[in-house]
């Protein structure tokens, strides 16, 4: 790319030298770009992979009379780099999740949380390099980040972008609408959406002119965070992927945001949090807790690790352990 | 017609080039300097658009002596200057050689196979508004609809012009040194003047269309390239307001013709002028305009425009402030499809003080052989104190080796003055995309919601229903 601004501040006319102080120099500013640019092709994900089932069965807890729990996301040594340096970040990630359940994933900063979480819905900035991922029994990895969410996967972004010029309505619209076609079930006009959407908004404590708002425009963080969630419940994922949808919140904003994550629960639907902090735990009670280290999951266990955590922070439950 | 010539056409010795008619040796003298310096191509193509006039039917329009100083000024002008090259620098990414590889044929005859219901003829007018219709150049009142109008405004064609009116706009006409070759040509082969004249005071709450549409155009492969020239003046009162909708448009897609258009808007004190200038032909077609606007004190003009066709459009806009205080805003959305060049050549020059100026130039590039074309200047002289200037240029190339030239272009003399620009070129980002697909929508969906959204800021300007008819056509031929 060839993007030249020439200032020539010498070439311009100057005042007087009796004119008093300047407020703004005399300048000339020219500039000429000329330019061709080239795009890389979308990189396209795709692997080969045995699609064992062969999984390791967390231990479940109480009776196991009834219909047996049916396994909802399965990564098995997952592995990925950055897509233009090809530095690998994820070093193969073990990660189980049935219907129903809560996980945690928790970690340092920089250890890899955003990216899995990301590589799990398809960003383009990663590419994968081997494992697989599994999704309601389907390869997720040979799918587009659309059709990824059409299978019921949503990921919280833990830093929305803004999308300037299209209006929060619209852009829900076309979600929930997307998903319809993809279903098979009818679309709503701009009307019935809003008779749709107002309850969610009402659950979340948002104002209904979020909704003329551009996307993400000028959004405060909570506000964000805030949005993402009225997204999930829109689209009524499946899997909820939250990236630290805790951080930024004050104390009341994480009580509405945590009430209508709960409120999505079903039997049947699971959440995959991620934080690095305890106190979204005390909020969305998890099943099992994870600790996210260099690219890796290194531990796993129950509640009882974030009180480990707590106590001896992230060293106490390091790899060597 | 293929021979060049050197020696000076002897019907153009009959007219008089300087525009002074009293000394014939005088006027001979100055020829013969002209003939000598003329590009021999210049002096053909003066001889074609000569001999066209000579056929026209609208004979007394033509002799209308306003038409005729125009004529002879513009032939006079025409004759000094050569056929623009990439040499010089107006012209310098704007190619033009096709047209003169053209056999250029201008248009002097009125075409039959259109009627006013035609549904060709529709275009974006809403059939609510009133409404001037110029096929080819020449007014055709029988396709207009002008009972919306108070009965103090005249809107038509020159030659129905009252006495009063044809006063005001003869200052005007033929009274711009700056014009290039495209303007002397409109001057030389314009078969009317549409006039448009609002007095003092009185204010037009309906938008005027102004509707051009080219009717001769040829179909693929042969060379002809029929050339339409119309010229409209705007004059607009001390206080009073209208609100223009240009429109131009053309014949079968597909079909090859050339419009060289020109426009002068004349704003006197305190008036106001909403000009939405919509430029929507076939791919075939070249499309070259002129827009010059005279402001005084405490005037406002407002231009919003949107060019999405024509494989060669060149928009020369050139602004005269003439007085303090004055309001100038200009916004323009550029499509470059699959061989198409869309350039705006702007010129602002602020002389005077406390005046208001905002530029927004936006381009989308779909095709590898689209390019855009942008050279913005806004000087801001000595007399321009506390000026407020602004200028944006933004531009998004969607596919390799898409082009855009810029130019933007901010020249300030004076001292206490606020100004800012800027210029910006990407393709669509990853990351807003990513967010469309993460939520289940399309790749391609997303990309035409962010064009869309891009488009937006500029087509928003327009008023409803005239912006939904251009976002529904905008959507209709972006590809991505
Ligand atoms: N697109 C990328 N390009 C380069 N490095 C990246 C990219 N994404 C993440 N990383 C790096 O990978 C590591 C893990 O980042 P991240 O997944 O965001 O950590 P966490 O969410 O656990 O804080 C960090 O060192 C980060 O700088
Ligand atoms: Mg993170």
């Amino acid at each position: 790319m060839a993007h030249t601004l020439h200032v020539l501040t010498s070439a311009s006319p100057v005042p007087c030298s009796r004119s008093p102080p300047l407020k703004h120099r005399p300048f000339t500013v020219f500039s000429s770009t000329h330019l061709r640019r080239s795009i890389p092709p979308l990189t396209r994900r795709s692997l080969s992979l045995n699609a064992s089932l062969a999984v390791e069965s967390p231990s479940i807890s109480g009776s196991g009379e009834a219909e047996p729990l049916k396994p909802l996301l399965e990564v098995k040594d997952l592995t990925a780099v950055v897509a233009e340096s090809k530095e690998e970040l994820l070093h193969g990630v073990n990660l189980t999740i049935y219907e129903g359940e809560v996980h945690a994933v928790m970690g340092k900063n920089g250890s890899g949380k955003s990216t899995f979480s990301k590589v799990l819905v398809g960003h383009p900035d990663y590419e994968v390099t081997g494992g697989s991922v599994i999704f309601k029994g389907q390869n997720l990895l040979d799918m587009e980040p659309d059709e990824r969410s059409h299978t019921g996967l949503f990921m919280s972004f833990q830093s929305p972008v803004a999308i300037p010029g299209v209006s929060n309505s619209d852009f829900l619209l076309m979600a929930y609408n997307a998903r319809q076609a993809k279903l098979g079930l009818p679309e709503l006009d701009p009307i019935k959406f809003y008779s749709y959407i107002q309850p969610k908004l009402a659950a979340l404590n948002m104002d209904p002119l979020f909704l003329n708002r551009n996307v993400n425009e000028g959004f405060s963080g909570g506000e964000r965070k805030r949005n993402e969630i009225l997204q999930l419940s829109v689209l009524e994922a499946d899997l909820a992927v939250l990236d630290e949808i805790d951080s930024g919140l004050d104390v009341d904003a994480l009580q509405d945001v945590a009430k209508a994550v709960n409120s999505l629960l079903t039997p049947k639907r699971s959440i995959l949090m991620i934080t690095h902090y305890r106190r979204l735990l005390d909020y969305i009670t998890p099943t099992y807790i994870h600790i996210m280290e260099d690219g890796r999951i290194v531990k796993t266990g129950d509640v009882s690790i974030a009180q480990l955590l707590e106590e001896g922070g992230y060293k106490a439950l390091s790899s060597t352990s | 017609m293929a021979s060049t010539s050197f020696s000076f056409p002897s019907r153009l010795l009959h007219r008089n080039p300087t525009g002074s008619s009293r000394n014939p040796r005088k006027r001979t003298a100055t020829v013969r300097t002209l003939a000598a310096l003329s590009d021999p191509y210049v002096l053909q193509l003066a001889e074609t658009f000569e001999d066209s006039l000579s056929s026209a039917p609208s004979a007394d329009t033509l002799s209308l002596p306003i038409l005729q100083n125009l004529r002879d000024s513009s032939s006079a002008s025409l004759l000094s200057k050569t056929w623009p090259s990439s040499k010089d620098e107006p012209f310098r990414f704007t190619d033009v050689s096709f047209l003169k590889k053209s056999e250029i044929a201008p248009v002097s005859t009125v075409p039959s196979r259109y009627s006013p219901e035609n549904p060709q003829l529709l275009g974006v007018c809403d059939g609510q508004s009133p409404s001037l219709f110029l096929i080819d150049g020449r007014v055709v009142e029988t396709f207009s609809d002008l009972s919306g109008l108070p009965s103090d405004v005249f809107v038509g064609s020159v030659s129905a012009a009252p006495e009063s009116v044809l006063r005001v706009i003869s200052d005007s006409v033929a009274n711009f040194s700056q014009g290039d070759l495209f303007w002397d040509l409109n001057g030389m082969g314009a078969l009317d003047i549409a006039v448009i004249h609002v007095p003092a005071g009185t204010r037009i709450e309906k938008p005027l269309y102004l509707r051009l549409f080219s009717s001769q155009g040829v179909g693929d492969g042969l060379n002809t390239l029929p050339v339409s020239n119309p010229r409209c003046i705007v004059v607009v009162e001390k206080g009073a307001y209208i609100e223009i909708i240009e429109e131009y448009f053309g014949g079968e897609e597909g079909e090859s013709y050339w419009t060289n258009s020109v426009m002068e808007v004349a704003i006197a004190d305190g008036g106001r002028v909403r000009h939405s200038y919509l430029q929507m032909h076939g791919k075939n077609a070249a499309h070259i305009k002129w827009t010059l606007v005279r402001q005084e004190a405490s005037s406002g003009y407002e231009l919003v425009e949107v060019s999405t066709g024509a494989k060669l459009s060149r928009h020369n806009l050139h602004i005269q402030q003439l007085g303090p205080d004055t309001q100038t805003n200009l916004s323009a959305l550029h499509l470059c499809g699959c061989n198409q060049l869309q350039d705006l050549h702007s010129r602002l020059v602020l002389d005077h003080p406390r005046g208001e100026a905002r530029q927004l130039h936006k381009s989308i590039v779909s095709h590898s052989s689209g390019r855009g074309v942008f050279d913005g200047n806004i000087q801001v002289n000595r007399y321009a104190q506390q000026t407020d200037a602004g200028q944006m240029s933004r531009n998004l190339l969607l596919v390799p080796r898409a082009t855009v030239d810029l130019k933007p272009n901010l020249q300030i003399i004076a001292d206490d003055v606020q100004c800012s620009h800027g210029a910006t070129m990407s393709d669509l980002e990853t990351e807003p995309l990513f967010y469309f697909q993460a939520r289940g929508i399309d790749l391609q969906t997303a990309r035409k919601a962010l064009l869309f959204s891009f488009g937006a800021e500029v087509t928003a300007l327009l008023h409803t229903p005239l912006r939904k008819r251009v976002e529904d056509h905008v959507k209709r031929i972006t590809h991505c």
